[in-house]
């Protein structure tokens, strides 16, 4: 090899050398650089989990699914801007105003403590996923549940949670749990419908007649999972805007998942 | 050969007074000497200008000099120089003999023979005899006291103690009607008090030698240095310690033949090993200070001990180890934690807390601009209004800490309240960064900026979401705070692998006295990251970030780090916040004397002064004691009160001390606990080596002398120039002594040699 074509690699290699310890230094470690408020940052980021479904495409989390759209990005994204714009107003969280969204297949989850998902009767995990869940909260994160409704949707869900947390106890939480008074002093609970109420007058969904909010606690007594079946907070949000939604449903669904958060960045 | 230069042995010279007999004035002799010696030169310069002219300046001088010298010592002699000094009439003084039969005097380092062997044997070999041609003589023997005996043949080196100051202030005293002319002190000078850098012979027992003029002769026995020997010089521990918490001890050793190997420090409770460290050696008997860290364990007293695992070859055992009453308590400390908006770190901070049964994180969260969620109350009314206003209702948190809430939250007076907090309560506040902290929250231009341990930065946006990593500064290597790994060298690496944090604030320069404990890097800028201080009677900090929660969230899972860390700043937090009673004693090991004086300062409840408070020790310690000791309030301090108390006994003490208020017995002000120890003996097995420093000093200091056990000679002869006792002065006339004439011949001589060699003759 002749001198110059190894003076030439030497500067190459050289060349990226610096580029790579400029990126170091100045990389953003996945905040974003630019001012559009998706990268607005923040203390808190509302954080919509994506999960493979076992009725979508499996091994995506692409948005088209079973029924034309994936599981988990039900109600998405209205619904979580609309409950940030009502955070904002009620409490002195600094939030960010659009939503994040999440996935298990990386440990960028680990810097949003506090995630959501929804429809969870359709969520199943690869053995990876499931331990970094695990992990996830057992190392303080939280995580809600919402939008799933009835018997079989329960035993799925359950199908996923065990993979996750195997043995730990699925218990029914009482109107004097903390969680439920943290902001608001939510003592009257009520089945949130989601907006098939609207049409069809009916609060329940297959056969999900009674509203169940439920926990899993880790050792020391703090939830780590809130469960709220056979409701559908999320619809709550995202339609507090129509006319034809009660307005009583979705002021308990503001209350509820404002305190969901406060309980989760307190305990 | 001294004596045959100069006529007199040297204590003649070394505390005689030097005098002119002659009745011509001292100036006229000056006066004489240095006409002469001008004269001289004068003619030096002119004679040998002519003669030599060549002659070099130095060589001249010199010749001048001779002549000089010559001239001045004549001179001298016409003015009769003599020296006048005290000497004890024969026959009418005391020479007390003392003897060490403390049982380091057992140890066989003196040609084979033990020490006491030694010293009864130099006595026996003459020294006795001597002295008692010339004086009356009295033995004494002592090791933890003094007793006269009849003669030093039923001596024997079983003595658990050496209190050598203490002896000789009471022989002293004992013989303050007797004529003493001198004490001879045989022992190796290992007294059980000599600690690092002291002589270990008190002032009072030199004064009382002092008033009576008592000159200290000392004969030394034993190696100086011991051939193979490891010895533990003292352990430095803080006696009260929170249960589960790791605790620093320092550790001061020194060794002998082992200079460069690998020892083990070890701290056990009782024949369970809790903590061990590799050290190697300093170079020969160098002191070496290692700092070693061990986890306390449950709430209780306990006694442990800290050593060296015995090394092969080691002479003396008995020294390796030491041990160290601590109490360790698990009494919860209350701290205020009030923050300004719901936050990771605020939930991570408590889930550390929650881990640490010591500490009771009693928090207030403004979740909204007009709700407070309250967490780790005692009673629902705990915090009902608010921040507390009343100092009664403050002063009851150990320690506080401030997050991300703006200075104008807090109105003037409550900012008043939070300066008396620390300066006057003595207790501890934590300041976070955040997005409405430090500067960002306008603490500059708050009456608190004092407070904080730097001078935080100008404008309002120093607070950054941005990533930012820790790395320990060298106050950080060496504190309890930051220790997350036992070995210094680990834990410094372990901080600089630690995940980056969440956010940081830059909190300006620390301030003159201030610790900056770990430094962060963010954006090609080094700040501080956690910085201590000291303000008043208590202590504040910063910890610039509000993003240590990912050093939870990002580290693998059950990582310690993060929890470690918070425990161990909030323990450090409110570790010398003093309760309303603080008891105090001057040291919690007792060597071989039980007595003890036990302090209290009592405080009301806004930690003012009690200065009519009833307060009482109850007292437990071995062979069942169980005793009450009421403390009386001192003359010259409000609020402290003290009692003396003994002792009696060898082992573990421990006192409860509880105030009272005078006007209501059923109204306690509080109570605190004490642990000391008593141990008889042990002393005895440490600096055993002859302390010869010891008594070069005692001699020197009383007008003795110290004497090598292998040159006794001249001692019972030299011993009688004392200005105690019954003594007379005499006068010595200096001029027929063998030197002067010497002189008077040598001094021409010289010179006449200097001439002729230099050829100006």
């Amino acid at each position: 090899m002749k001198l110059s074509r190894v003076a030439l690699l030497a500067v190459a290699a050289a060349v990226c050398g610096v580029g790579l310890w400029a990126l170091q230094r100045r990389g953003d470690y996945g905040f974003g650089d630019n001012d559009s408020e998706s990268n607005v940052k923040a203390e808190f980021y509302w954080s919509r989990m994506a999960y493979h479904s076992n009725m979508a495409s499996y091994g995506a989390y692409g948005r088209r699914g079973f029924w034309g759209f994936a599981a988990w990005s039900r109600d998405y994204p209205k619904a979580d801007r609309q409950f940030l714009i009502a955070m904002h107003r009620l409490t002195r969280i600094d939030g960010r105003p659009t939503e994040q969204v999440v996935t298990l297949d990386n440990d960028d989850i680990f810097n949003y403590p506090w995630i959501y998902a929804v429809q969870v009767e359709d969520w199943s995990f690869t053995p990876a996923e499931a331990k970094r869940l695990r992990e996830y909260l057992l190392k303080g994160g939280f995580l809600m549940v919402d939008d799933f409704h009835g018997t079989e949707d329960w035993e799925n869900f359950m199908n996923g949670m065990r993979e996750v947390l195997p043995n730990r106890p699925v218990e029914d939480l009482q109107s004097g749990d903390e969680i439920f008074h943290t902001l608001y002093d939510v003592d009257n609970k009520m089945q949130i419908p989601g907006e098939q109420y609207v049409w069809t007058g009916r609060t329940y969904e297959k056969d999900g007649y009674q509203p169940k909010y439920r926990a899993i606690r880790d050792d020391k007594g703090r939830i780590i999972v809130a469960i709220c079946h056979n409701m559908h907070l999320g619809d709550a949000w995202e339609w507090a805007d129509d006319p034809n939604y009660p307005e009583t449903f979705a002021s308990m669904a503001f209350r509820v998942g404002l305190d969901f958060i406060i309980y989760g960045m307190t305990h | 050969m001294f004596q045959f230069l100069f006529k007199y042995p040297s204590p003649v010279f070394t505390k005689g007074r030097f005098e002119l007999l002659g009745t011509w004035p001292v100036w006229l002799l000056l006066a004489l000497i240095a006409v002469a010696a001008g004269g001289l030169a004068l003619l030096v310069r002119w004679r040998l200008r002519n003669a030599a002219p060549n002659l070099r300046h130095w060589r001249a001088w010199a010749i001048w000099g001779a002549q000089s010298a010559l001239v001045a010592l004549i001179l001298l002699l016409l003015w009769q120089p003599a020296m006048t000094v005290a000497e004890l009439s024969s026959q009418q003084n005391i020479i007390a003999v003392v003897v060490d039969d403390s049982r380091s005097m057992a140890i066989a380092d003196s040609s084979g023979k033990t020490r006491e062997a030694a010293a009864l044997e130099a006595l026996e070999g003459g020294v006795l005899a001597g002295l008692k041609k010339r004086f009356q003589t009295r033995v004494y023997r002592f090791g933890g006291g003094l007793a006269q005996i009849d003669n030093p043949q039923g001596i024997a080196p079983t003595e658990p103690a050496t209190h050598i100051g203490d002896s000789l202030k009471k022989l002293a005293t004992d013989t303050a009607d007797l004529p003493v002319g001198a004490v001879l002190l045989l022992s190796d000078g290992a007294e059980n008090t000599a600690g690092l850098g002291g002589t270990g012979i008190g002032l009072d027992a030199l004064q009382a030698l002092r008033n009576r003029r008592l000159p200290v002769h000392t004969i030394g026995f034993g190696k100086v240095e011991p051939a193979h020997d490891v010895e533990v010089q003292d352990v430095s521990v803080e006696p009260r310690a929170t249960a589960n918490a790791r605790v620093a001890t320092t550790i001061s050793l020194t060794e002998h033949g082992y200079a460069g190997q690998k020892a083990t420090l070890t701290v056990r409770n009782g024949d369970t090993l809790i903590a061990q460290r590799e050290i190697t050696l300093a170079p020969e008997g160098r002191i070496q200070t290692e700092s070693l860290f061990f986890p306390v364990g449950a709430a209780g007293a306990k006694s442990l001990t800290f050593g060296l695992e015995p090394l092969p070859g080691e002479e003396n055992l008995n020294n390796n180890a030491v041990t160290r009453p601590i109490l360790v308590s698990d009494a919860k400390r209350k701290i205020l934690y009030v923050e300004g908006e719901p936050r990771w770190q605020y939930k991570f901070i408590r889930r550390a807390e929650e881990d640490d049964p010591t500490v009771q994180l009693v928090s207030m969260l403004r979740t909204s601009e007009n709700k407070v969620y309250r967490q780790g109350i005692s009673d629902p009314n705990e915090l009902a209004e608010g921040f507390p206003v009343r100092p009664e209702e403050l002063f009851g948190f150990a320690g506080i800490i401030i997050g991300s809430v703006q200075a104008d939250y807090f109105t003037p007076l409550e900012q008043e309240l939070l300066r008396e907090y620390v300066d006057q309560r003595g207790g501890g506040i934590l300041f976070l960064g955040g997005d409405a902290s430090l500067s960002d929250g306008g603490w500059a231009g708050s009456s608190l900026s004092n407070l904080l341990p730097t001078f935080l930065p100008a404008g309002n946006h120093n607070f950054h979401r941005d990533p930012a990593t820790v790395e320990l500064t060298p106050d950080g290597v060496d504190s309890p705070i930051t220790r997350l790994l036992d070995d210094p060298v680990k834990n410094a690496e372990r901080w600089r692998k630690l995940t980056y944090l969440a956010d940081y604030e830059d909190p300006g320069a620390p301030k003159p006295g201030a610790t900056v404990l770990v430094e962060m890097h963010a954006e090609g800028r080094r700040m501080p990251f956690l910085i201590t201080q000291r303000y008043g009677h208590g202590r504040t900090a910063i910890v610039a970030s509000g993003g240590t929660w990912r050093w939870q969230m990002s580290e693998a899972l059950g990582d310690p780090s993060h929890d470690l860390f918070w425990q161990q700043l909030l323990r450090w937090l409110v570790a010398e916040s003093p309760g309303q009673v603080t008891a105090s004693m001057p040291a919690r090991l007792l060597m071989d004397d039980g007595q003890v004086q036990i302090s209290a300062e009592v405080r009301n409840t806004q930690f003012q002064p009690s200065a009519d408070a009833q307060v009482s020790a109850h007292i437990v310690g071995p062979g069942g004691v169980n005793t009450m000791v009421d403390l009386t309030p001192s003359a010259d301090t409000p609020g402290l009160y003290q009692a003396d108390w003994t002792a009696e006994r060898p082992g573990a003490y421990l006192a409860e001390v509880t105030a009272n208020s005078a006007t209501d017995v059923a109204d306690p002000l509080g109570s605190d606990v004490l642990t000391f120890q008593r141990e008889d003996g042990v002393a005895e097995n440490f600096h055993t080596a002859q302390n010869r420093r010891l008594l070069e000093q005692l001699a020197e200091e009383t007008g003795g002398r110290y004497w090598k056990s292998t040159d006794l000679k001249n001692l019972p002869r030299d011993i009688s120039y004392s200005e105690a006792g019954i003594s007379v002065r005499s006068t010595k006339e200096l001029w027929d002594m063998p030197v002067v004439f010497l002189l008077l011949l040598g001094l021409p001589l010289v010179e006449w040699l200097l001439r002729r060699k230099w050829g100006v003759i």
